[in-house]
């Protein structure tokens, strides 16, 4: 008796370990990291450490000045083109896709812009509305004049 | 706790083939909460493993002989020591061993990549998935279960194979099977970069401290091995190629040619093919390791099992292997272009490229070796076996070259080196090479392999000697710093390659004492009590050794190891040019539940040779043991192993340096970008995080 009430037990337990995460509507990313290094920053890297080698070769003479000169220059050459891509990748990175956070910044202005937004608590309400619903505080659009777009409620 | 250990088998295998599934499909459907659901089960199935573990090492404390593995390996009297290392002593146990550090090596993969590589992580858990499977299959379906039961409860079991009772079988066992398992991440990160398309050279940076790992338990593991032969098997030696010895060191082999090769990867972006290629081989002799050891296929003395079913299993996994991976690469093969060329064969690359051909050349001659006996007894029906001979006729000028090798690529710059500069680099080595060969054979040594193993060793000794004194005084100069905190920067700042070039010191240590084996003596003589062997060392010196008498212990009274049927103990009075040495013991020993009695051999090591005496015939072993005075008579075999402990030595240092090359760098630490000696130089020198 006691060994089926285990079995049973350990199988739900085991069950419920392993489903639990996609039954609670979690996530895990499946996408490379902020801070993980691109195609382009391992090959900055490796230049890099390529450089070092030249150096410490040339260091202790094991490359005469002629090869070093060229080897540094062309490894040199290698670590500013890689460079060129993580920068350009970073800023492309930045301008292509808005954040939430600006988003979030656009959304506020606008709303601003239009009255719907409190200026007292900063909370979003519905389009026509006087006063905050949070707060109680009046609306601009409410206490300032007309709208200039039709809305009853909003100021240009 | 039997019952559940059985059990958590049976759970194991559908929750690792779910896991296997849905890392799959989170994998090709980007789905993150299936992500997360394989990844549960990586760490359920490694649960379940312990449990399954556990319940072994309790049947083997609880002396449960109603089940096969327990009955099979172990008995009343055996020590506790070995009653929990009964999970691998035996073929059965060691395949959840292998499955238990397997997932032990799954489960701190995906914990310390849950926030990082996440683009790789779906297939890395897919394939460790797949390769659990694979080993519960084996332990649930190949009559392999070590949780089989007799049908009845044998009065006590049958015992340990008394050469397994040695300490040595608790420490190398775990180091092979670690080397062997940990491998399997590196493999599965190879196939996930495959599958996912992401081919540059983020995979061999995510997985190269998992390489060394790997690397670095294998090689502990082989020395181990041989340091076990050497004590236990008492013939003197420390290596006899035989197919488990050898099933060890092909995966070592591919595993230090993988090592060099993606240094070429990494800083030229070349051998892509060839490191992808490395990779799966290697992993795929890892498996046929453990398939060659623990499927009974060749008999030696590792082997116990003679079913086929389980060799069927191996095989088709193997296959699979092989043609998945073949498909794969096949099928990104122009992804896999290199970005460069090589530019010169006097470079690093090309030497590198030159030991890679050299180390997968020793690897095929050894699996041709071990397998031909078995080809030949499949096509003729007659099993012929290759002994030590065809290895070292092939091997001996192979390793020599590549021990050659190993001095020449630390000092050849990368890309192309100048004749003038390797003229610099090489006139002082290549000089103590020939003076140390041309010395030897001035005061007599004709051995020629031993001379061209001592030269070419002085070689690369001398060029790592070099190196080392160079690095420290460039760094002493540019940075101002005094030479023994150079010496220490140095190393840190760069321990791959200050690591590297520990290994190689290792390796050069480790191929002196080999050679000293040409010069090994070997005397066989028949002693009645007082009388004496005079042997000489090849050294010059000779030694005396007087037979002093036998003395026997029965089982009761051998308070060490209840274990023991009887002990007969040789004692040796041992002299060295006249001069008193400690007394040497040799003995004779009975094992309860065991009928072959063993042989301990007396070691006595010093820095330049071992004097190894063996006991090697009893003319009347039962009066001997009973005592009687008359039967005294003993044959001993006397050795003078010249430079044996030095394969030892080296075996330490090349584990030194794998230590150097696996410690964790300091996190976060930016590495200053090189400090450019021109002063000349203008353009910007960008500063990056080029630590190592």
């Amino acid at each position: 008796m006691s060994v089926v009430v285990g079995t049973v037990l350990l199988v739900v337990a085991v069950i419920f370990f392993v489903l639990q995460p996609m039954l609670s509507g979690r996530r895990a990313s499946l996408h490379r990291e902020m801070d993980e290094p691109t195609e382009a920053e391992s090959r900055q890297r490796f230049a890099l450490l390529a450089l070092r080698d030249v150096e410490y070769d040339h260091a202790t003479g094991k490359l005469d000045e002629v090869d070093y000169r060229v080897l540094r220059g062309e490894l040199a050459a290698e670590a500013l083109t890689a460079l060129e891509r993580v920068n350009s990748e970073a800023a492309a990175r930045l301008s292509g896709a808005p954040s939430g956070l600006e988003d979030e910044i656009a959304r506020l202005r606008s709303g601003l812009r239009s009255g719907t937004t409190c200026a007292a608590c900063g909370s979003g309400n519905d389009e026509g509305s006087s006063f905050c619903a949070y707060c109680g505080a009046p609306l601009r659009a409410a206490a300032g004049g007309p709208s200039s777009h039709g809305s009853p409620s909003g100021t240009a | 706790m039997n019952v559940l250990g059985e059990l958590a088998l049976w759970i194991a295998l559908p929750v690792a083939l779910l896991g296997t599934v849905l890392g799959f499909v989170a994998g090709r459907h980007q789905r993150g909460d299936l992500q997360l659901g394989a990844e549960r089960s990586v760490y359920a199935v490694f649960g379940l493993t312990i449990l399954a573990s556990a319940g072994i090492i309790s049947n083997f404390l609880n002396d449960r002989f109603e089940y096969l593995y327990t009955a099979s390996y172990s008995n009343r009297e055996l020590d506790v020591f070995y009653k929990v290392a009964g999970l691998w002593s035996g073929q059965r146990g060691s395949l959840l061993f292998w499955l238990l550090f397997l997932m032990l090596f799954s489960s701190i993969c995906v914990w310390t990549n849950r926030n990082k590589n996440r683009e790789f992580m779906p297939y890395v858990v897919g394939i460790l998935g797949a390769v659990a499977s694979f080993f519960l299959t084996i332990l649930l379906f190949a009559d392999v279960n070590p949780y089989e039961k007799l049908g009845f409860t044998p009065a006590n079991g049958q015992g340990l194979n008394p050469q397994l009772q040695s300490y040595w079988m608790t420490i190398h066992p775990p180091m092979l099977y670690m080397g062997f398992t940990s491998f399997t991440v590196p493999f599965a990160f190879a196939i996930a970069a495959l599958v996912s398309g992401r081919l540059d050279s983020r995979w061999i940076e995510v997985t190269r401290r998992w390489i060394l790992l790997s690397w670095f338990f294998l090689a502990i593991g082989i020395v181990l091995g041989m340091r076990w032969a050497y004590e236990e098997l008492g013939w003197g030696g420390y290596w006899f190629w035989d197919p488990v010895e050898n099933a060890s060191l092909l995966p070592w082999l591919s595993a230090t040619a993988f090592l060099h090769s993606i240094q070429i990867q990494e800083s030229r972006g070349m051998l892509r093919v060839w490191n992808m290629f490395l990779v799966i081989l290697t992993f795929t002799l890892t498996i046929f390791a453990t398939f060659l050891t623990r499927s009974g296929l060749i008999e030696s003395v590792h082997s116990f099992a003679q079913e086929l079913k389980i060799a069927y299993i191996f095989l088709s996994f193997l296959f699979v292997i092989v043609a998945s991976g073949a498909v794969l690469i096949l099928w990104r093969l122009p992804e896999l272009k290199s970005d460069n060329q090589i530019e010169s064969f006097l470079s690093r690359e090309a030497a590198f490229l030159f030991n890679n051909l050299m180390l997968l050349g020793v690897l095929f001659a050894v699996l041709w070796g071990t397998l031909f006996p078995l080809i030949s007894e499949g096509l003729t029906g007659e099993k012929i076996s290759v002994g030590p001979p065809f290895f070292n006729r092939v091997n001996i000028p192979i390793g020599l070259i590549l021990l050659a090798l190993t001095g020449v690529g630390p000092v050849i710059a990368w890309r192309r080196a100048s004749k003038q500069n390797i003229k610099k680099s090489f006139t002082v080595p290549v000089g103590v090479g020939l003076a140390v060969a041309g010395g030897l054979f001035a005061i007599g040594v004709r051995h020629g392999y031993a001379l061209a193993t001592f030269g070419i060793s002085s070689f690369v000794m001398a060029v790592i000697v070099i190196e080392f004194f160079k690095g420290t005084r460039a760094r002493a100069r540019i940075e101002n710093e005094n030479w023994a905190i150079a010496f220490a920067h140095l190393i840190a700042r760069n321990r791959r390659r200050w690591g590297g070039y520990v290994v190689h010191a290792g390796v050069v240590v480790m191929f002196s004492g080999i050679a000293g084996s040409s010069f090994n003596v070997n005397i066989r003589q028949t002693l009645e009590p007082g009388e004496s062997a005079v042997i000489p060392s090849p050294l010059g010196h000779e030694y005396k050794l007087t037979y002093e008498g036998m003395s026997t212990t029965s089982a009761t009274a051998s308070n060490s190891n209840n274990n023991f049927a009887f002990q007969l103990v040789a004692l040796l009075r041992v002299e060295n040019d006249g001069k008193q040495l400690p007394t040497l013991t040799t003995e004779k020993r009975g094992y309860i539940a065991q009928d072959q009695p063993t042989t301990e051999v007396g070691i006595r090591s010093s820095f330049l040779e071992d004097l190894y005496v063996i006991l090697s015939d009893v003319a009347d072993l039962r009066s001997a043991i009973m005592n009687e005075p008359d039967a005294q008579t003993a044959t001993f075999t006397f050795m003078v192993n010249p430079l044996v402990g030095w394969i030892w030595y080296g075996g330490m240092t090349v584990a030194l340096g794998g230590l150097i090359g696996l410690w964790p760098s300091v996190s976060g630490a930016p590495v200053r970008a090189p400090v450019l000696s021109s002063a000349r130089t203008r353009e910007p020198v960008p500063v990056g995080a080029a630590g190592d």
